[in-house]
Parts: structure tokens; sequence; C-alpha cells
């Protein structure tokens, strides 16, 4: 891409300052994050304080991770991410495979698309009257399962789209070729078409598990807080009472946030699919 | 997307020798449409169950006087009182008047930030590597996170901000105490939270604008600026427009930031239309409002992202 049309010395004056901006652009990104995981391992005498201190300590972690409300709330979240991880790659990927491939009748596409489409534009606070009556029905108001199923379905819409333009992009002789072998529609999928989709499972499984572990306003509205809510939950009740304690909130925002970015940097193209994926229906 | 016309495979097996209609005979039996509705069964009843029902239910609570008695739902039909309490609510005027601005600012501001940044990166040799993956960071920590990291700089007491102001000699501020400011920092921290995926959306796009046009361009003597306005802002345009509906659905949706950040204050200053249905629903426990409210900011979402999307349609005919 460099495209060195008039190279000379004003080039390389330019390219200095490109080079420089991307730098400071960088450090706006990662300052807010380094400042956390900073605070995470100071005191918080050393944090009010208007002077800079910084006595390393460990004692925010010892307490957040020995807080037995904290450590369920991370398996909580935990279950709930491979929860939604799950039924977003079964379900995601049979939608998208029947979207793109199998063109099943029109009474059950039309719905489906309608579906996908309008879901991911409705703001989903508006749904939380209906979902808390719907839960409330089903028995798992305030449970994981609770929270799964309705995590799956947030993500359902995006893993479904996202798996469709995977699978359309596949052969359709490599179908074909499994059919006339004699395979059953199913065993072509999962033996044929599936191997070959990797890439879009991989997307789909590291977006849908982040989405998951992010969400808060379910895991906030659907569920009674404490022991029975996810992580993000957790994080925002340390900063309700009036005696805010900033190191054990840094240290529990940066054991959030730590796995993820590492995410971020092992999982990076995953990541930028699931990112731009809007731009699939846009 | 017809594509049944692929080529047919030559197989050992006799071809059937009953008559079949010409079209057909070349479709083997298993298209029988079996698979496909029980594959796509299971997405359909999940958008069933988990939204027409829930939506049903806010329709339904909207026009009910709803209330909890000895822990169940009582329902009583209540014509439009609920949407008449909406009109009438003050802070819900203003929480829309607020979702507005903060839509608004949040699209524009991460809108140029993240064209600038895209233009930028792509410009850049030795940092790109490292510029491609740590971009992408603040937008995947939780909102929820996201709103602590920018808490513990903006606080009054513990922040590090004023702290630097503190030990510059310069005057400390209430960042988030006060109106305007409040709305400032909350929309600062959004724009630095998503404009990742603007300048994904950009980037991507970039990488596709023909090299051998730009060659061209510059070769006719046109300057850098020239070269970006007539064109490569031009090609972007789709990538653009595709953004703005993403992002202005993701500002309609902002919850998490604001919850923390500011719990909606000072004095409604930074309320948010989601903020004010979870107050309504949970805290004032007026369901039939908080339902008609849900409703109202449902069909305004929808309208608006059918305005952009007709105006786009308009704009490539």
């Amino acid at each position: 891409m460099s495209t060195t049309t008039a190279a000379g010395p004003d080039v390389r004056r330019n390219r200095f300052w490109v080079e420089a901006t991307v730098v400071a652009v960088l450090v706006v990104a990662v300052v807010p994050i380094a400042w956390t995981l900073l605070l995470s391992f100071l005191p918080n005498r050393a944090i009010v304080s208007s002077q800079w201190q910084w006595p390393f300590w460990l004692g925010n972690y010892e307490r957040v991770l020995r807080d037995g409300v904290f450590v369920a709330q991370i398996a909580n979240s935990v279950a709930i991410v491979v929860g939604t991880v799950l039924i977003c790659l079964v379900v995601g990927s049979l939608a998208g495979y029947a979207i793109s491939r199998l063109r099943p009748p029109r009474w059950i596409v039309v719905p489906a698309l309608i579906i996908a489409g309008f879901v991911p534009l409705i703001p989903p606070m508006t749904l939380v009257p209906g979902l808390y009556v719907l839960l409330a029905q089903l028995g798992v108001l305030g449970s994981v399962w609770g929270l799964i199923l309705v995590n799956a379905f947030l993500q359902l819409p995006f893993a479904a789209l996202l798996m469709s333009s995977y699978f359309s992009a596949v052969p359709e002789e490599l179908r074909e070729a499994g059919l006339m072998d004699g395979a059953s529609e199913w065993r072509v999928f999962l033996h044929v078409m599936v191997p070959v989709v990797r890439p879009g499972l991989a997307a789909v499984g590291v977006f849908s598990g982040i989405m998951a572990w992010n969400e808060f306003q379910m895991g906030l509205t659907l569920t009674s807080g404490g022991a029975t809510a996810p992580v993000t939950v957790g994080i925002a009740g340390l900063l309700q009472p009036f005696a805010v304690t900033w190191g054990e909130l840094s240290a529990a925002g940066t054991l959030a946030a730590v796995p993820i970015i590492l995410m971020a940097v092992f999982a990076n193209r995953q990541i930028v699919a699931g990112l731009t994926s809007g731009a699939v229906k846009g | 997307m017809t594509s049944t016309a692929a080529p047919p495979i030559p197989t050992a097996e006799p071809r059937p020798i009953a008559p079949e209609p010409a079209g057909r005979a070349r479709r083997p039996r298993r298209r029988s449409p079996g698979f496909g509705i029980l594959a796509l069964l299971p997405f359909v009843l999940f958008g069933l169950v988990f939204a027409v029902y829930p939506l049903a239910q806010v329709i339904r609570m909207a026009f009910s006087d709803v209330a909890i008695r000895g822990g169940v739902f009582q329902w009583d039909a209540a014509g439009l009182e609920n949407f008449a309490a909406v009109v009438e609510d003050p802070v819900a005027l203003r929480s829309i008047g607020n979702t507005v601005l903060f839509v608004v600012l949040t699209v524009v501001v991460s809108l140029f930030v993240g064209l600038a940044l895209a233009l930028l990166v792509d410009r850049a040799v030795a940092m790109l590597p490292l510029a491609r993956n740590v971009l992408i960071w603040p937008a995947v920590i939780a909102p929820v996170v996201v709103s602590l990291m920018w808490l513990l700089l903006l606080s009054p007491t513990a922040g590090g901000l004023n702290k630097l102001l503190l030990n510059l000699g310069l005057p400390t501020q209430g960042w988030l105490g006060d109106g305007p400011t409040a709305m400032a920092a909350v929309v600062i921290v959004d724009v630095w939270h998503w404009t990742p995926v603007v300048f994904l959306f950009l980037y991507t796009a970039l990488q596709g604008v023909d090299a051998s046009t730009l060659e061209a361009a510059r070769v006719d003597g046109a300057g850098e600026w020239r070269v970006i306005r007539h064109v490569v802002l031009p090609a972007l345009r789709p990538a653009v427009v595709a953004v703005v509906v993403v992002r202005v659905i993701m500002g309609v949706k902002a919850f998490d930031e604001m919850y923390l950040l500011t719990a909606g204050g000072p004095n409604f200053a930074t309320t948010l239309v989601t903020q004010h249905i979870k107050t309504l629903f949970f805290d004032h426990l007026a369901f039939g409002e908080a339902a008609a409210f849900s409703l109202l900011v449902v069909v305004l979402t929808a309208g608006v992202v059918g305005m952009i999307l007709f105006l786009r349609a308009k704009a490539n005919r």
C-alpha cells in the first residue's frame, strides 16, 4: 500500500508524523486500561491521596477473590458464556445453513429474516418488562438458565447471519457431492459443511462469548443480584455503597477485562469479523 | 440466489427411469424441505419466545393497569392511561431529548474520529500491525468495566485526572457533577469505547478502494487532501452509511455506561430512555408506563432507522 509517488524528504517527514500520531492515539486507547491495572495494585489510601505514591499491594485481589459472592458471580458469568456460545454455535449454524443453502419454504424463512433483522434494532431494555414476565412464567427468573437463554437470543441474529455468509462462500458442489454419495442432509451438514466453516464458528464463538461475558442490562434486571448475578452486575454492585473501595473496584474490573483483552490480542481476526458483522446486513 | 443450476455431477448410479418433469429431473429426491424447516425451526422458536412474546407482553402491559399482588402480576385494562402518563412525565420527555443529543453527538464525533483514524492508520507502516490490534481493545471491554475505568480517571475524589490537575497546580473539576460536563464526559466515554467499531468498518472499506484510481489522481497532481475528498470519501460512502446505522442503534441502546458513571444524573441531565425505562419498571413499579414508554421508544427507533435506510435508498437511485 506504500504509495511512494514522490519520495523525498517531504514524504519522509510526513511518515514520521503519521507514525507519531498513531502512537499518540494508541496511548489514548490504552491509558484508561493501564490506569485501572495500576490502581488495582495500590491500597486505597494511596489512591485517594493527593500525592503520587506507588506501594505495590496485592490486597485488592485477595479481598475480591476471598469474597465468595464475587467468585460465585464469576462462575455464573462463565456458565452464561458457555451456554450462550453453545446455543449460538448450534442454533446459529443450523439457521445460517438453512438460510444460505437449503431454501426452506417461505412461511418459515420470512419470519426468520424478520427476526434476524428486527431483533438487533430493538433496545433490549424495551423488552425487559416482557422478558421479566416470560422468565417468571418459565420459572427461570433470576437463574443462570434464564440468562443463558436471553443472552443466546440476543446474539443469535448475528450468529445466524454471520454463519449464513460463511456457508454461502462454500461451493455448492461440495454439498451436492456429499448428497450424491448417499449421505443424508444431516450427515452432509455435520461431516462436510461444518468442518469447512470452522473459521465462521470460531468467529461466532469468540464474539458471542465476549458479548455474553460483557452483558449487563439483563443480568441487572432479570436477577435479584448478589450470588445470582453475573460478574458485570457484581462490579456495578461494588460501586453502590458510599464507602467506595477504589482498589477492589479496580481489581474486579481488571479481572473482568484482562481475559477479554487477551482474547482481543490472540483472536483478533474473529473479533473483527464479529464487530463488523453489522456490515453484512447493512 | 437460485444457484440450483449447479452442473450435474456424473454419477455411477443409474438415473431413475420413472418419467419426471423436466426441471426436476436434475434435482435429486432429497430436495424435500424437511431438513431446511428443521434447521431453521430452533432459531424461529427463539425469536418467537424471546422477542415476539415479550413484545406482545409489553404491548399488553402498555394498555393495562398492572400491579404485583402476592407475587403475581395482576392485569386490568387501562386504555390509554399509560401513554397519557408518559406524555405528562417530564423525565420521560427529557430522556428522549437527552437520547437524541447523545446519539447525535456520539455518532458524529465517533464518525469523524474513526474516519481520521482509518486514514491515518492506513498510511502507517511501522505501527500498522500494533495499531490494528490495540485499536479494537476498547470495543471488547464490558461497558460496565469501561465506565469503571473512566470513573477511576474522572472521579472527583480518587480520579486520576483531578490528581494530575492538582499536581500541576491547576483547579480541579467536578467532571461528572455538573450537567453539561457530565453529558460531555458520557459522550467522551462512549466515543472512546466505540470509535474502534467505526475505525474497523472504514479501515476495511479503505482496503477496497481501487489503488490504481488513487495512483492516477496523484499522478494528475492532485494533493493528498483533494485525493481524500474527491476519490476516497465518495468510495467510502456505503461503509459510512452502514456504520452510521450501526452507531445510531448502539446509541439508542446505550445504558450500562450511564448507569455506572452518572446514574442518569445530575438532575436527570444524562438520563437516557433506557435508564428511564429501568427506573419506571423496577424503582417506581410503574409497569404500565414503563411498557408504554418502551413501545414508544421502539416505534421512534424503527422510524429513525427506517428514515436513514430510506434516504440511503433514495441517494443510491
